[in-house]
């Protein structure tokens, strides 16, 4: 049953993004718009490359919208609405978001096509930037809850939210969240104006759709993350712990899809030097500061 | 037989089938890409057996791995793609003979160790993150450390192969 529920809302924030996104693009908000662009795409003929990895190709749309699913499995909405309470709960979002560049590298890979491929390896290059600032950032927020489980982390964050706690660690997980779900700014393999839409160019039909859901759910996915992990996730006063989290996921969405889009798209060989002089340090950093508190104001 | 033999053998077998077809594919991103998945069923057999943070670290690792071994294996391979059938293997009797040896040596090695008294039951999953925390941080650490340099260093090596050398007119 919570299973079904937590689908179901997914699906719906994911409708909620699309609304957002198509908000934040062309300054109209139109609740109709998401629907009528899936019957577009769905009616549409899905058109094959003509010399093309067909295994990585078909696999590609599919393993995506399969990572983001996965790691919705661990995210509590409130302390009983979770698929699985893992005991490696932290880690295991990212185990299952790392597959989202597996996906992305197949879906370069697959239809032997240039702008694809340059968007697969970008997103490669794009994964040494961000990966450790998903990590270390993630490290320090265990290091508080003592646990890994994703329940025990909102729990640890009753007193004081990590946003708080931890600023560094936010800033730098937000920013690297945005990266792995390949939003302005940091939209690389799949920039309209340099690749023709790159991973995302040689698809079309049925297969473009399933593409586009499973952006979609990795970014409702990453919200929820940066919620239990940053923001308190479902505690707030008056309003039942399903309706905070829902309130802070759509707030986190419409900030990481408005606020990207303000920023011109940034080149790979600057994220990349960008995130190891100073993200790096900013994150050992950070580490090292909620340590010493741990230990100091257990 | 109970579910979680069923589920070891399957991923076992899956594990052995993907190490297969690394080498039954002439493109070198299938082949990377089909040594990940064998080393994901390797990280689902370890949850089988209730490893839970083993597996998932398994799960996670593999995949940053191996996509990065994939770009590696396109930088030096003269056919990346594999349409021109180039022949990914050589020192073919040598390769089998070492083959068959570590093979042999591993299964006497997995036989006739005294792996000493089984646990009846595995600790919770939290409690062996614990145990394996105090592990590395205690006599293992050495061990790791180690490795973690040795692998540094081999990244260092494989990336100043790759970077062409700057030619002495080119440097304006």
């Amino acid at each position: 049953m919570t299973t079904v529920f937590i689908l179901i809302s997914l699906v719906f924030g994911a409708y909620l993004v699309a609304v957002i996104e198509d908000w934040a693009l062309t300054g109209r908000f139109r609740l109709t718009a998401p629907v009528f662009s899936a019957l577009a795409l769905l009616g549409r003929e899905s058109v094959l490359p003509r010399k093309l990895d067909r295994v990585f190709f078909e696999v590609a749309p599919v393993l995506l919208l399969l990572s983001a699913v996965l790691a919705v499995a661990v995210v509590p909405l409130s302390p009983d609405l979770i698929i699985t309470d893992l005991a490696t709960g932290a880690l295991f979002i990212n185990a299952a978001l790392v597959y989202v560049l597996v996906a992305l590298l197949m879906a370069g890979w697959g239809p032997d096509g240039a702008y694809a491929m340059i968007g697969g390896w970008r997103f490669l290059g794009q994964l040494i930037a961000y990966a450790m600032l998903i990590v270390m950032p993630l490290t320090a927020v265990v290091m508080r809850a003592e646990s890994m489980l994703t329940t025990e982390i909102v729990v640890s964050q009753a007193g004081l939210w990590n946003i708080v706690y931890q600023p560094v660690g936010f800033v730098l997980f937000f920013i690297a969240a945005m990266a792995l779900a390949f939003l302005p700014p940091f939209d690389l393999p799949t920039s309209k104006g340099d690749l023709a839409g790159g991973v995302e160019a040689e698809y079309s039909g049925v297969r473009l759709a399933v593409f586009r859901l499973g952006r979609l759910v990795l970014i409702i996915t990453l919200a929820a993350a940066t919620v239990i992990f940053y923001l308190g996730g479902w505690q707030g006063p008056w309003l039942p712990p399903w309706a905070w989290s829902a309130i802070k996921i759509l707030v986190v969405t419409a900030v990481m899809l408005l606020g990207g889009r303000m920023l011109p798209r940034i080149r790979e060989a600057h994220l990349l030097s960008w995130c190891w002089i100073f993200g790096i340090p900013l994150a050992l950093l950070n580490i090292f500061l909620v340590g010493v508190l741990v230990l100091v104001f257990p | 037989m109970t579910a979680q033999t069923f589920f070891i053998g399957f991923f076992g077998v899956a594990a052995v089938w993907f190490g297969i077809v690394v080498f039954r594919t002439f493109s070198m991103v299938r082949s990377a890409l089909a040594l990940l998945f064998s080393q994901t069923a390797l990280g689902a057999m370890f949850l089988s057996m209730q490893v839970e943070f083993l597996g998932v670290l398994q799960i996670m690792m593999m995949a940053t791995e191996m996509t990065i071994m994939a770009i590696f294996m396109v930088m030096f391979m003269m056919d990346p793609g594999g349409l021109g059938k180039m022949d990914m293997t050589h020192q073919k009797r040598l390769s089998l003979a070492v083959g068959i040896v570590s093979f042999v040596a591993a299964v006497a090695v997995a036989v006739f160790i005294d792996w000493g008294p089984l646990a009846s039951t595995a600790p919770d999953a939290a409690q062996q993150t614990v145990d394996l925390g105090l592990e590395l941080l205690g006599r293992s650490m050495l061990i790791f450390e180690t490795a973690g340099i040795t692998i540094l260093t081999s990244m260092i090596a494989a990336i100043a192969v790759a970077i062409q050398p700057l030619k002495r007119n080119d440097k304006s």
